[in-house]
């Protein structure tokens, strides 16, 4: 478990399966959503999530696997792929301030 | 996984293993679905009973299918294991699959790709402590060659052979089923594994690659369906957008149009994970979908991905819409039907609770996500 400050985070990784499908949608809607501050959102296979990455966003079914692949980066599980409370949790941590828990 | 009716929806070791290693084998195939894609437009155009018969444009279908997609298979599962060295010894293994071999080689590419990265990324790190400075080039081409060349013979003379009779076997098994009308019962595996994040593993890892051996004798197969039928999420979907928790309504319109149209399937898993009985709709639908699919004799000629209509109808051999449609659309009736009695129609099982915050935003504004994104209130719903 790590956690992050919002002004602190440079690189936003979504990890899907196949880092194709879902994990495309939901980070194309948060570089929209994150547009105008210096967060690089990206997508990835949950298997290979970037060293450099500072939160990690994925379903919680996947979880367990994107802890094994990227240890002690703050990850924040999500239950729906649209509209999660998580998520939002996130971007506001981002946009005003405040501490994402991982 | 033991029952599959009750998914486990917090993760166990075992799970994420399974999934870890599923996505593996779909990781080694869904990078290359564009070269899937165009094998199969080019087949379903020009082979003889194709849109517009070309036998001079025929003749691409049978080495993509034969050679070029095995070997972008191993590429790809070798890069996997030793970046861009391990891609080239993959590929050059998995000719020694290919070769002689008269069903397309998905699984032996699958299996001698990664391995031959395995075996050369054993040899690098060997030779690595004891080669002497500006030797380096001399000894990594060569080691490469030499695994590469290696792991050929051993493609040709041992794992092509084992890995024919098994994908023989296993499509033997197959074919079983389907004459004895029970593939219907493989739905009872296949939904609940999907929302569980196997997906890809089962479609893309184990159907795909028997449904192309099948395609390719026969000019179509029922197994690229299995897995990849829109229907049975759309009709959950529906069901939850007139019958579901008021706090969830609004985010279903843009769900559905992502779902069915932009194919990306994890999006309706959560519906189904928040309130898992909701599995035998989907599990009703799926195989009343597959059973269609077998009286109509459908079948599609390559695995479309996304699992997207328009995938489908890109897929589907001339003549044979009919039976794919009605597959969709039972499945998406039958899911519909049940997922819409287990949630009560509406009443009976208390979301009534959500009331006060989701009556306000009923909106229906498929069109924009982001719309709904903002205005779905917190999920309550455990």
């Amino acid at each position: 478990m790590s956690s992050i400050q919002g002004k602190d985070v440079r690189k936003l990784v979504v990890a899907c399966d196949a880092g194709m499908g879902s994990s495309v949608m939901l980070a194309s809607t948060l570089r929209r959503q994150l547009k105008g501050t210096e967060v690089t959102v990206e997508h990835t296979p949950v298997n290979s999530i970037p060293g450099d990455a500072d939160v990690i966003v994925c379903h919680a079914g996947l979880a367990d696997r994107a802890r094994a692949s990227a240890p002690g980066v703050a990850l924040v599980p999500f239950q729906v792929f649209i509209g999660d409370p998580a998520v939002t949790r996130v971007v506001d941590a981002i946009k005003s301030g405040g501490t994402i828990d991982g | 996984m033991a029952t599959p009716y009750t998914p486990t929806v917090h993760g166990t070791g075992v799970r994420a293993t399974i999934q870890r290693f599923g996505g593996h084998l779909a990781g080694m195939i869904m990078p290359n679905i564009g070269a899937f894609i165009a094998w199969g437009l080019i087949t379903a155009l020009f082979i003889p009973t194709g849109w517009i018969p070309n036998k001079t444009l025929a003749e691409l279908v049978g080495p993509i299918i034969g050679t070029l997609l095995p070997v972008l298979i191993g590429y790809t599962g070798g890069r996997m294991v030793h970046a861009q060295r391990g891609a080239v010894v993959g590929a050059v293994a998995t000719m020694g699959v290919v070769v002689g071999a008269d069903v397309p080689m998905f699984l032996g590419a699958m299996v001698i790709g990664p391995l031959a990265a395995l075996v050369l990324k054993y040899a690098d790190r060997f030779t690595a402590e004891r080669t002497r400075a500006g030797f380096e080039m001399l000894v990594d081409n060569f080691t490469a060659g030499i695994v590469g060349a290696v792991m050929a013979i051993a493609g040709v003379l041992a794992i092509g052979p084992v890995v024919e009779k098994v994908t023989e076997v296993a499509g033997d098994g197959v074919s079983w089923l389907v004459s004895h009308s029970l593939l219907p019962i493989a739905s009872v595996i296949i939904e609940p594994a999907k929302v569980l994040f196997l997906n890809n593993a089962i479609n893309h890892g184990v159907l795909g690659p028997l449904g192309v051996a099948e395609s390719v004798k026969h000019g179509k197969s029922i197994l690229f369906m299995l897995e990849s039928n829109p229907g049975p999420g759309l009709g959950l979907l529906i069901a939850y957008l007139l019958f579901g928790p008021r706090s969830l309504r609004p985010s279903t319109p843009a769900a559905m149009i992502i779902h069915f149209f932009g194919g990306i399937h994890e999006i309706y898993f959560p519906y189904v994970l928040m309130k898992p009985r909701l599995i035998l709709a989907v599990i009703a639908g799926g195989a009343s979908g597959v059973l269609t699919f077998l009286v109509t004799g459908a079948g599609l000629v390559a695995t479309p991905s996304p699992g997207s209509i328009f995938a489908y109808m890109a897929v589907t051999p001339k003549g044979g819409w009919f039976g794919v449609i009605a597959g969709i659309v039972i499945a998406t009736a039958v899911s519909f039907a049940v997922a819409a009695a287990l949630l009560g129609f509406g009443r009976a099982n208390g979301d009534q609770a959500d009331d006060i915050d989701g009556t306000s935003t009923e909106k229906h504004d498929p069109s924009s996500s982001e719309t709904a994104a903002e205005s779905v209130p917190a999920t309550k719903e455990a």
